[in-house]
């Protein structure tokens, strides 16, 4: 073994400053096996890129072919409600292999296509213009609580045809879930009550458009079921997916991305200073240089070889976006924020056959919202000092936990 | 089948990220290379209107469409 990094991936350090950590395990253990958490840690950006793209050999269904506790582990006594929470996580498309897998996307995808996101481009534009009126109102905001949460709410909630006056409760149901990748011993009680609360309220929905299919997206889903392709749980389940997955993904982009122009002025001036010219790369370094996701996993259909190691049939494994993002060899510069970088071939989004289906619609949403900060406000600072910014102890997000700003 | 106009299709794999989308729309046109990446094998390999579609249904736009005889551009 050549490093010597601590196998603990909670510690305060490694959440502050996820970079530092898997920075070293890139440059000196790029295959890394971690025995704290019986577990391959997967470093390197072409790594990551050949593994993506290698679905027959990297399972997605990690909970339903891994047969060990969840990591770190929860109470003996939560271990019947993490067979609730993991049977229903394996309804999602995004756990299941081909060829299900394929077919589970072919119904949903059609509505992320580039050109049909651009239709909801007008829409995207007015929630973000409503939303910094009512911060410019008020003359302060929490980028995170007043912007960045009600943002990919609001636009999902539309896209899916969900009541307005049901989007309250939604979030709270969504606080509950968006409990994932931290180490709490209990959080299988918050995820097993979000579920069941979602499934209470997704179903009528779901059960009204099987009967009468509207323009909306859980229609979508509900001809899925007609077709033949999803049971009604999976409908059920799959709605959910649909509905959370954007959240805490989103609210991370615009919060690390706002943070990274404060922290980096010269960058705000130079997106001012041509907006129309700059708006998209730089949207697209704000989802590289601080990534929404940190870590995604999957379990070994086979024995593998890499860089002379090899990973046994279900093994599992854990690959990096933070630190495939910040890889010397991809990117020059790497740890600089530049918004003139171009091609920028991150992977915030995965690769191969998973590549975020949501990738379209966040992107029309990042753009919009840098593009309107920029266009309101001639400089951004933070509301409080640096060093009392906290992260969420989570290993897949790279989640603040406020962000209150101020504006000339 | 076969197509009467001729095609020029072109993939830019500085983007491509290898979901395959493609292939599943129009299977006798693109194929995955042994870096996962697209490449059209014949681009006279579906009906005109099934290109497009894959096109269309690419996640990152990576896909181009000329006539190649008059080079118009056909996608996007
Ligand atoms: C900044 C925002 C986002 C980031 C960084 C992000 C990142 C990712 C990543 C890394 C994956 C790959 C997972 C894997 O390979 O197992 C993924 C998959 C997925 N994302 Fe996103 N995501 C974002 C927003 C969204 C939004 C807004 C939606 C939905 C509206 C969404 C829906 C999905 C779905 C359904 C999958 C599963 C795709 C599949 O398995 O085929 N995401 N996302
Ligand atoms: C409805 C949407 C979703 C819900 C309710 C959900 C819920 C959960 C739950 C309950 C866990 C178990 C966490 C634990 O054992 O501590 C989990 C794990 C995970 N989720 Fe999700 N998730 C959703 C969507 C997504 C999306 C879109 C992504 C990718 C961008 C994602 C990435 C992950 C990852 C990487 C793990 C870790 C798996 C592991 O520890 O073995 N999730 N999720
Ligand atoms: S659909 Fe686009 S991204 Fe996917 S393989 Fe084809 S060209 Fe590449």
């Amino acid at each position: 073994m050549v490093t010597a990094v601590s196998d603990n991936m909670f510690t305060e350090d490694v959440i502050n400053d996820p970079y530092t950590y898997y920075g070293t395990l890139r440059e000196e253990d790029p295959v890394h096996y971690n025995e704290l958490y019986d577990l391959w840690v997967i470093t390197r950006h072409d790594d990551l890129v050949w593994l993506t793209r290698h679905n027959e050999l990297f399972s997605s269904a990690v909970f339903k072919n891994d047969p060990r506790p969840p990591y770190p582990t929860i109470y003996d006594s939560d271990l019947g409600l993490y067979e609730f929470v993991r049977e229903y996580q394996a309804r999602q498309f995004i756990q299941h292999d081909r060829p299900a897998h394929l077919d589970m996307r072919k119904v949903v995808h059609g509505y992320f296509t580039p050109r049909s996101m651009e239709e909801w481009r007008p829409m995207v534009k007015e929630v973000i213009s409503d939303l910094l009126d009512e911060a410019e109102e008020r003359g302060s905001m929490d980028v995170m609580r007043d912007f960045a949460t009600p943002l990919p709410l609001l636009i999902i909630a539309e896209m899916m045809g969900v009541p307005k006056q049901d989007r309250p409760y939604i979030r709270e149901v969504a606080e509950k879930l968006l409990y994932v990748g931290r180490g709490e011993p209990w959080r299988m009680q918050n995820f097993s009550e979000g579920i069941s609360e979602m499934i209470e309220y997704v179903k009528p929905l779901v059960e009204k458009r099987i009967v009468n299919p509207e323009d909306d997206f859980i229609s979508v889903l509900a001809q899925g079921e007609r077709e033949g392709v999803f049971s009604r749980d999976q409908v059920i389940s799959n709605s959910s997916l649909l509905l959370l997955a954007g959240h805490e993904t989103t609210i991370n982009l615009l919060c690390n991305g706002i943070l990274s122009f404060i922290r980096n002025p010269d960058q705000y001036d130079l997106l001012r200073s041509d907006i129309e010219g700059m708006y998209v790369k730089a949207n697209e370094e704000c989802l590289r240089h601080d990534s929404s996701v940190k870590s995604i996993t999957r379990i070994a259909a086979e024995d593998v070889e890499l860089r002379d190691k090899v990973i046994k049939k279900e093994d599992r494994i854990r690959w990096f976006i933070s630190s495939a993002n910040r890889d010397p060899r991809k990117f020059e510069n790497p740890d600089d924020f530049d918004i003139t970088r171009w091609p920028n071939p991150h992977v915030a989004f995965g690769a191969g056959i998973h590549h975020c289906l949501g990738a379209t619609l966040v992107r029309v949403e990042g753009q919009e919202a840098f593009k309107a900060f920029a266009e309101r406000f001639e400089s951004l600072h933070l509301d409080t000092t640096d060093d009392k910014l906290e992260y969420q102890p989570s290993i897949t997000f790279r989640s603040l936990k406020s962000l209150p700003i101020t504006w000339n | 089948m076969a197509q009467e106009r001729k095609l020029k299709i072109t993939v830019d794999h500085d983007v491509c990220v290898g979901n395959a989308m493609c292939e599943t729309f129009a299977s006798n046109t693109f194929a995955l290379n042994d870096d996962r990446q697209s490449e059209a094998v014949n681009p006279q390999g579906d009906p005109l209107a099934q290109v497009l579609e894959a096109a269309d249904n690419c996640p990152v736009s990576a896909i181009i469409v000329e006539d190649a005889e008059t080079g118009e551009r056909l996608f996007p």
